[in-house]
């Protein structure tokens, strides 16, 4: 059990792509982080150079207190789960989770103890002296764990663990892996490109684009209060609605394809003329007049799920589609024109040009 | 392609029949030929059924030496040849596997260099560098040696590039987790690389040790001395006795005999080949 303590860490490859910029972010004892970010945002290079198989271009890593930049990845008292699970096909379940603590000169005892543990924990027992290849794909990734478990280190890493796993063994084992995170307290780095991943086991979540990251905070904090337009595109499900528009003479409206449908209850922080993005979410909106955005929608169509009405259509006047989410069933036709709000804190205003957060 | 016409299923057998009868027929004639007197074969008909000096022929063979091969005994000249094809497999196996290793999961200088140095000399078989090869050897006084018989034909530049193909594709995940799991490049090279070349050692062992049986030109140059002689040598000098009629019931013994050891070879270690198959991942 350890801190992470990861500072101004950097990675140029050779060849000169720089991979991963300037991240800073002290990582505490028993948190399970989620690094998320779309496709080469330089997730796994971060999570590799924690483990210590690339090496560190500039910045710091220290793993409870002691500096690690230069240590082996036998040395650092970690273990990964690969996502293609990386087990040694030759070797039985239980030599494959056995290897490393051989390689430790740990004694025979005591190996066995901690296997005959780990094989509970997963419910592998039957399973240990097969080989990878005789596994499912579900079992092969819980023999990974047992591979890392065993080795009892102090910090887990996982690069995309359930990527290859259908979506219901990934609900399955992601709600495994949350209580084997309770039960172990061990620090958890956990590597995702799918948001709903990253939201339901993160106690906190790192965001990342091109290199860099763009928040840090708990889940709740990057749903509720996204630092960036990027963060409130990414974070979300279905995604936020973003209109974009030039800020009113008077700073209290949106203008939209020449529509000036869109009307804010308070002043708002940008000035006059400014190139704006209005985010809301698709939840958030409600029929309400008195809300502190407030606009017309022309209907185009309307999703029922049963517990409740998503509605489809345009703000008025202009072409920008936009969704709502309504509880309960709701009849809505085509052309049908509803007057929507949200309150003060669900609206997020970020700057067009540099994405920043405005409000 | 799964055909299920009665016609193609007969058409298919007889031509694999014709091709097999074509194949086994100078093997058939050999046996047949071995079982026979000294007379028998130079005049025609040449028997096609045994004969029944098979007991006679094969107890001189292998008790006393002939003669016509320079009185050496076939079986100090199968010795001789084993020794060869044995050191040849074995040493080309284990410096390829090394050099593959090195070339795949090393960082030196000049590590390309040396391994396009290895690749161009594919290019160049025994036969073309065979010259300054024996140059080097007799000024090493290896003539008449084991060693000058079997290193210079050690160094393998298919074998080395085979197993650099077959690292290649290995996971960099499996190297990647061995690292974390402690392996150092010895234990690495030990218990995941060598488990995992288990099939590609076995067919290359097969290749290999043919390859050494059968050396012939080399031999050649190298052994002057009799009692280094290979049996493929052997089969050469009798045919070749001079004056005298070749003996072809003891030249047919004695390739009979020499072709055992590389058939029983292909039968053992195939089963260890395909054990390999089917245990490796899928
Ligand atoms: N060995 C390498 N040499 C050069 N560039 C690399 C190397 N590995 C990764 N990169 C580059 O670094 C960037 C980040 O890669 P990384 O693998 O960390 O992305 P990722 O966030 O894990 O993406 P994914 O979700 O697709 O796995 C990418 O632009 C990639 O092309
Ligand atoms: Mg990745």
């Amino acid at each position: 059990m350890a801190t992470l303590n990861i500072k101004s860490l950097g990675k140029i490859y050779p060849g000169g792509v720089t991979a991963v910029s300037d991240v800073n972010v002290d990582i505490a004892d028993g948190e399970f982080i989620v690094l998320v970010g779309p496709s080469g945002c330089g997730k796994s290079t971060i999570l590799r150079m924690i483990a210590g198989l690339e090496s560190i271009t500039s910045g710091d890593l220290q793993i409870g207190e002691r500096r690690v930049n230069d240590l082996e990845p036998g040395e650092r008292d970690i273990a990964m789960v690969f996502q293609n699970y990386a087990l040694y096909p030759h070797m039985s379940v239980r030599g494959n989770m056995e290897y490393g603590l051989k390689n430790e000169g740990l004694p025979k005892d005591q190996i066995a103890e901690r296997i005959a543990e780990a094989a509970r924990t997963l419910r592998l027992e039957e399973y240990l002296d097969r080989k990878p290849a005789q596994l499912s794909g579900g079992q092969r990734q819980r023999v990974a764990m047992g591979r890392a478990i065993v080795r009892d280190p102090k910090v887990f890493l996982f690069d995309e663990p359930l990527s290859n796993l259908d979506a219901k063994l990934r609900t399955q084992l992601r709600a495994e892996l949350k209580a084997l995170h309770q039960r172990l307290g061990a620090t958890f780095i956990y590597v995702t490109h799918d948001q709903v991943e990253a939201m339901s086991l993160a106690d906190r979540i790192i965001i990342m684009n091109a290199g860099r990251v763009e928040q840090i905070g708990t889940p709740m904090d990057l749903y509720l209060r996204p630092a960036s337009r990027f963060v409130a595109d990414f974070i979300g499900s279905p995604a936020m609605n973003v209109v974009e528009g030039t800020v009113t003479e008077d700073r209290r409206g949106l203008l939209v394809d020449g529509s000036r449908d869109i009307r804010f209850a308070d002043e708002i922080p940008a000035t006059a003329g400014a190139r704006i993005a209005m985010g809301i979410r698709p939840e958030h909106l409600s029929p309400d007049a008195s809300g502190a955005a407030q606009f017309h929608l022309v209907v185009d169509f309307v999703e029922q799920l049963g517990a409740d009405t998503v509605v489809h259509g345009k703000v008025s006047g202009t072409t920008v589609p936009l969704a709502v989410r309504l509880s309960g069933v709701q009849q809505h036709g085509s052309g049908e024109i509803l007057e929507l709000g949200c309150a003060a804190d669900q609206l997020h205003l970020f700057d067009l040009s540099t994405g920043q957060r405005l409000n | 392609m799964v055909e299920n016409r009665p016609i193609l299923t007969f058409l298919t057998h007889a031509i694999l029949i014709v091709g097999v009868v074509f194949l086994c027929f100078p093997v058939w004639m050999a046996l047949v030929a071995s079982t026979h007197g000294p007379g028998a074969l130079s005049q025609s008909p040449i028997p096609l059924w045994f004969g029944d000096q098979a007991w006679e022929n094969y107890s001189q063979l292998l008790a006393g030496g002939l003669p016509e091969a320079g009185g050496v005994p076939i079986g100090m000249m199968m010795f001789n040849s084993a020794i060869m094809a044995l050191v040849i497999t074995f040493g080309k196996i284990v410096i390829s596997i090394l050099s593959a290793y090195a070339i795949v999961y090393f960082r030196f200088p000049f590590r390309m260099g040396f391994f396009w140095m290895i690749f161009v000399t594919l290019m160049l078989p025994v036969e073309v560098r065979i010259l300054p090869t024996f140059d080097v050897v007799v000024k090493m006084g290896l003539l008449n040696t084991y060693a000058g018989l079997t290193v210079p034909l050690i160094a393998s530049a298919t074998a080395t590039f085979l197993f650099r193909q077959f690292f290649l594709t290995i996971p960099d995940e499996l190297v990647e987790a061995a690292r974390i799991d402690r392996a150092g490049p010895i234990r690495f090279f030990k218990d995941i690389l060598l488990p995992l070349s288990r099939t590609n050692i076995a067919a290359l062992f097969i290749i290999l040790f043919i390859y050494g049986w059968n050396q012939y030109l080399w031999p050649l140059l190298i052994t002057t001395d009799e009692s280094l002689y290979t049996v493929v040598m052997g089969i050469q000098r009798m045919v070749n006795s001079g004056e005298a009629l070749p003996v072809w019931h003891y030249i047919m013994g004695t390739a009979v005999l020499a072709m055992i050891p590389p058939v029983l070879v292909v039968v053992l270690m195939q089963k260890l080949f395909v054990k390999g198959l089917v245990e490796s991942e899928k």
